[in-house]
């Protein structure tokens, strides 16, 4: 058999080439044009870094930047903790546990924007939840016009829309978890508490750190939940806007400022690759114990 | 923001019947031969509008042979960011539906022909407002054949103003009447708005919007009109959506009976019939609220970019696409009215038939000849989230009135540069 060293680039070749084309290119192009002030219609002037003293300065940049952090901060620990939890109840095979698990996984596949109208509606200011808020004799909530509660009520959909994708990377790794070893603690004694921690809770660590990493990294990109919560506005005064949904604002349009949109997603990039590193080094700290 | 109301609203609107017979043209002007093929973009028609576009393209290849029109049609959703993709790169279509502010940035940027130049003798055939609303201010010049126009009434609900003890037949005409009813309104827990002010509103008040290059609506009375925003929302007379809600989020609240007064089109009339039938049956229609006289005005229009190969059959047919005869056809199918100087004498838009509907038309018809487009071109839509901003922070007393809109101002006139 004849080996020709150029074969695998052929059959890599159509693969590379949209890579090139879709994400090599316009991540350079975007590099080049986070160092002028581009607009929409023209390739604009070489400022230097004239856009990342501006970010500095910027309220607006250091607001978005605390809120995608809150974000970070608000659902990662439910991301990992609770697909963790529901995952270990439909494992168990019992008669119309199908139900359940469809159930939990059906907002993975339901679009965004319909997920965004109806938690507007649930969450509006006359809506259901408010309706029967006001019924128990309480006063409506404004999870939708408080900044603070927008953020809050968004974490709630990303979380709520995050279970059901990582419960089944949960289920996969729960099936590999040895039943011997549940078995061997049961016999020294060990309840359900205890097991959790010490046999199903060290076997799927590296999961674990997989769904911490995930949901962190869509954590602070998040974009689609607060935008479709707040009709596009990022919150009363703009105070709930994240870092994702500030560069759309800021480069949209024929007015757009494409460079200085351009200089925020280089920030956004290099906090997402120090996200993934990190993980990256804790997870390879797990592997060394 | 409004412009998509309109948009939204012609959009739905069902066609009533179609196609166009052999229409005469107006003459063409322009340099070079009308011969070649073209392509015409348009905003949201299909599949409403297929067949008079479609009519509209075959009457104007029967008018000049040699010609080939070819229609594309984007939907609204992403046609700024298809409009901006193309102007990027060098590649718009010869002949493309945009509104004042669209064309604004493309004219600046030199990529649009003007018709000022180009086609002398085509102004007298548009109504003034409308031809200026594509003129940019100052430096003169036109960059777009005028096309479907609106102006709305306002809708209130009679019910809740009753509920409230005020005259259902005596809604307010202008802000200080709306200032007094809202708070009325408010002592019984019913609001009247749910939208804080667009910069259109700041022009009905009789603020300066734009002078000598700059934003100027932080004037004292652009101050003075937030401030009664700022006493009607500290009354409980907005929602608390306003803060963050567009124009589809006030009507949807309006729709909803969760507030007493909306602007609108004729459009939505039909909206309200068949969506909402216990808010038609206590509907209140009435004039735009205005301090000046004159109502706000929303209008597309279709421009020629200088990158086109073949600029005197383009030129061509955005005059035949926008004559008085092609626009009446058009607006007798969907509820918005026509941009030249004689489609408004039909009696279709004259004349009242006993119905709502053609009562919201003829009064619509009306205000139209004195309407101002009062969105400076200038305004995007970075602007406009800025002053959305800005007013919520005035609302929410986290800063004065007067600060917000200097801040507004202050990023508005930054963007311009």
């Amino acid at each position: 058999m004849t080996h020709r060293p150029y074969t695998p680039w052929l059959f890599l070749a159509p693969g590379l080439a949209i890579c090139l084309l879709f994400v090599i290119f316009p991540f350079l192009n975007m590099i080049v044009l986070a160092f002028t002030d581009a607009s929409a219609l023209g390739g604009g002037q070489f400022t230097g870094v004239d856009n990342f003293v501006r970010m500095a300065q910027d309220p607006k940049f250091w607001a978005a930047a605390r809120n995608s952090g809150l974000y970070l901060v608000g659902v990662v620990p439910p991301l990992v903790l609770l697909p963790l939890l529901i995952a270990m109840l439909v494992q168990k095979v019992v008669p119309g546990i199908g139900i359940f698990r469809t159930a939990f996984f059906t907002p993975v596949i339901a679009s965004t924007v319909v997920v965004g109208l109806i938690w507007t509606w649930l969450l509006d200011s006359r809506g259901l939840v408010n309706n029967v808020v006001e019924a128990l004799g309480g006063s409506r909530i404004g999870f939708l016009t408080d900044s603070t509660l927008l953020l809050v009520s968004s974490m709630v959909v990303t979380v709520w829309r995050g279970l059901g994708y990582y419960m089944v990377i949960y289920l996969a790794a729960l099936a590999n978890v040895p039943k011997d070893l549940h078995e061997a603690a049961m016999v020294d004694g060990a309840g359900p508490v205890r097991r959790f921690w010490s046999v199903t809770v060290p076997s799927i660590r590296p999961t674990m750190v997989l769904v911490a990493a995930l949901s962190a990294v869509n954590g602070f990109r998040v974009f689609s939940e607060i935008y479709l919560l707040s009709g596009g506005s990022g919150g009363p005064g703009g105070a709930s806007t994240t870092l994702v949904m500030l560069i759309q604002l800021t480069g949209r349009g024929l007015t757009g400022e494409v460079g200085y949109a351009s200089a925020l997603s280089i920030v956004l990039f290099v906090i997402l690759l120090g996200l993934l590193l990190v993980t990256l080094k804790l997870n390879r700290r797990e592997d060394q114990l | 923001m409004k412009r998509r109301t309109f948009l939204a609203g012609l959009a739905a609107v069902p066609v009533a019947g179609c196609g166009l017979s052999g229409t005469s043209s107006t003459s063409t002007g322009g340099t070079g031969q009308v011969t070649g093929e073209i392509t015409f973009q348009t905003w949201s028609l299909k599949p409403k509008y297929t067949d008079y576009v479609n009519g509209v393209v075959e009457a104007f290849q029967k008018q000049h042979q040699g010609t080939t029109v070819k229609w594309v049609d984007q939907p609204a959703d992403g046609y700024l960011a298809k409009v901006m993709a193309d102007a990027s790169a060098g590649s718009l279509p010869d002949v493309i539906n945009v509104p004042p502010d669209l064309s604004f940035p493309l004219a600046k940027a030199g990529q649009l022909v003007n018709l000022d130049e180009s086609l002398e003798d085509a102004k007298p055939e548009y109504l003034g407002n409308a031809w200026q609303a594509f003129e940019i201010p100052g430096k003169g010049g036109c960059y777009g054949f005028p096309w479907y126009l609106n102006t709305g009434p306002i809708f209130y609900n009679k019910a809740l103003f009753r509920q409230a003890g005020l005259d259902p037949d005596k809604p307010p005409t202008n802000f200080r009447e709306l200032e007094t009813q809202a708070l009325k309104l408010a002592e019984k827990k019913i609001a009247i708005l749910g939208q804080t002010p667009s910069i259109a509103d700041f022009g009905l008040y009789g603020v300066k919007l734009f002078e000598n290059d700059k934003f100027t609506f932080n004037a004292p009375k652009g101050v003075e009109f937030a401030e009664s925003y700022k006493r009607m929302y500290d009354a409980g007379a907005l929602i608390p959506e306003a803060l963050t809600q567009n124009y589809t989020g006030a009507g949807a609240k309006f729709m909803a009976q969760q507030t007493a007064l909306n602007s609108g089109s004729a459009y939505d009339l039909g909206k309200f019939k068949t969506d909402a039938p216990s808010l038609y049956a206590n509907i209140g229609i009435t004039t735009p609220i205005t301090n000046t006289g004159s109502a706000n005005m929303f209008l597309h229009g279709v421009s020629v970019p200088k990158s086109s190969k073949n600029q005197a059959t383009a030129l061509a047919f955005g005059r035949f696409v926008t004559n008085a005869e092609n626009q009446v056809k058009f607006a007798k199918l969907a509820s918005i009215f026509p941009s030249t100087s004689k489609g408004g004498d039909d009696p279709y838009f004259t004349t009242e038939d006993g119905t709502d509907e053609a009562r919201v038309r003829v009064a619509a018809a009306k205000q139209l000849k004195t309407a101002v487009n009062y969105t400076p071109v200038q305004f995007s839509d970075q602007m406009r989230e800025a002053l959305l901003q800005q007013l919520a922070d005035a609302m929410l007393g986290k800063k004065s009135p007067k600060q917000a809109l200097d801040d507004a101002v202050a990023e508005c006139n930054r963007l311009l540069k």
